[in-house]
């Protein structure tokens, strides 16, 4: 009889265990459409070349790298296009934007040809990501262009839902 | 039964059952979007995590936190693993990252929190542009316990 009550003691001694006390919150996160495009280079230059022995004039730098990071939902489609401001310009005399072509590597980029009137596709992708890229820009010499410095803005536009 | 009297150490108050009181604040954490360059990690504004607990008699007690599964945007989602927190004062709050297979220890201490006491959690997203675009959600479930 002693020895139980003992017993009894000791477990009395610990608070009884209630149960844990619970709270949910609910985590919403917003995830918004954002793209981003940079290039190494923000300048191109066709230096001055005999047509005979240069009829393409590759631009220096030879190659631009271009990044393009995009944010979109699920599957839609991200396009990069390139579009000249105007022809190519030295004073009063112009030529044909359509002259400088370009070849492209990478996943998604194609090859094209400078347009004023319209944007060229440079890069389609699927989804979000990043995506890297380069085109080696070429000036069609010809010995008819009019000597001068000609330039022409020409203006990357990336696309996405 | 007298002797039963005399062989508990303590005061009749210490055989009563722990009391814990948990509540958060807002119900609803929200991280806003941004530009993962111009923002690799975005954050929500502090949550207040109210807690007590009495009547605990110098025993451990528990803070934890799990997520039910990762975010999800439709058929989309983010690992639940990309969001982390910062929480103060620390003690008894420590850092730490959300997890959807294990309760991760939010705070922790021995004994009682007698006053009502106030802690402040940061949920921060590690940002990406790998992320499908959308809303996300999960549920998180706070759990404050005793052994």
């Amino acid at each position: 009889m002693r020895c139980e009550a003992i017993l009894l003691a000791l477990l009395l001694g610990q608070p009884p265990v209630s149960g844990p006390a619970s709270a949910t919150a609910a985590l919403s996160v917003s995830v918004g459409s954002h793209g981003r495009v940079s290039f190494t280079s923000l300048t191109l230059v066709f230096p001055n070349a005999n047509p005979d022995q240069v009829p393409v004039v590759p631009a220096a730098p030879a190659a631009i790298a271009v990044a393009a990071r995009a944010r979109t939902p699920p599957n839609a489609q991200v396009t990069l296009t390139v579009q000249a401001a105007d022809d190519l310009r030295s004073g009063t005399t112009t030529l044909p934007a359509s002259l400088i072509a370009w070849e492209a590597t990478g996943p998604g980029f194609v090859p094209g040809t400078l347009s004023r009137d319209e944007a060229s596709l440079v890069a389609t992708w699927t989804g979000s990501g990043v995506h890297a890229g380069s085109q080696q820009y070429g000036f069609q010499n010809s010995w008819s262009h009019p000597p001068g410095t000609y330039s022409v803005t020409i203006v990357y536009t990336m696309s996405m839902p | 039964m007298v002797v039963l009297a005399v062989a508990v150490p303590g005061s009749a108050a210490t055989a009563r059952a722990q009391r814990l009181d948990l509540s958060i604040s807002p119900g609803v954490i929200a991280i806003p979007t941004a530009d993962p360059d111009v923002m690799p990690a975005v954050s929500s504004a502090p949550v207040a995590v109210n807690y007590r607990i009495r009547q605990n008699n110098r025993q451990a007690w528990l803070l934890t936190v799990q997520a039910n599964g990762d975010l999800e945007s439709g058929a989309s989602t983010i690992d639940i693993a990309a969001v982390s927190w910062t929480a103060t004062p620390s003690p008894p709050f420590q850092n730490g990252t959300l997890s959807k297979s294990m309760a991760q220890t939010v705070a922790s201490g021995t004994g009682n929190v007698a006053a009502p006491s106030t802690g402040a959690i940061t949920f921060t997203l590690a940002n990406s542009w790998t992320y499908d675009a959308g809303l996300y959600s999960q549920t998180l479930v706070f759990t404050l316990s005793t052994p």
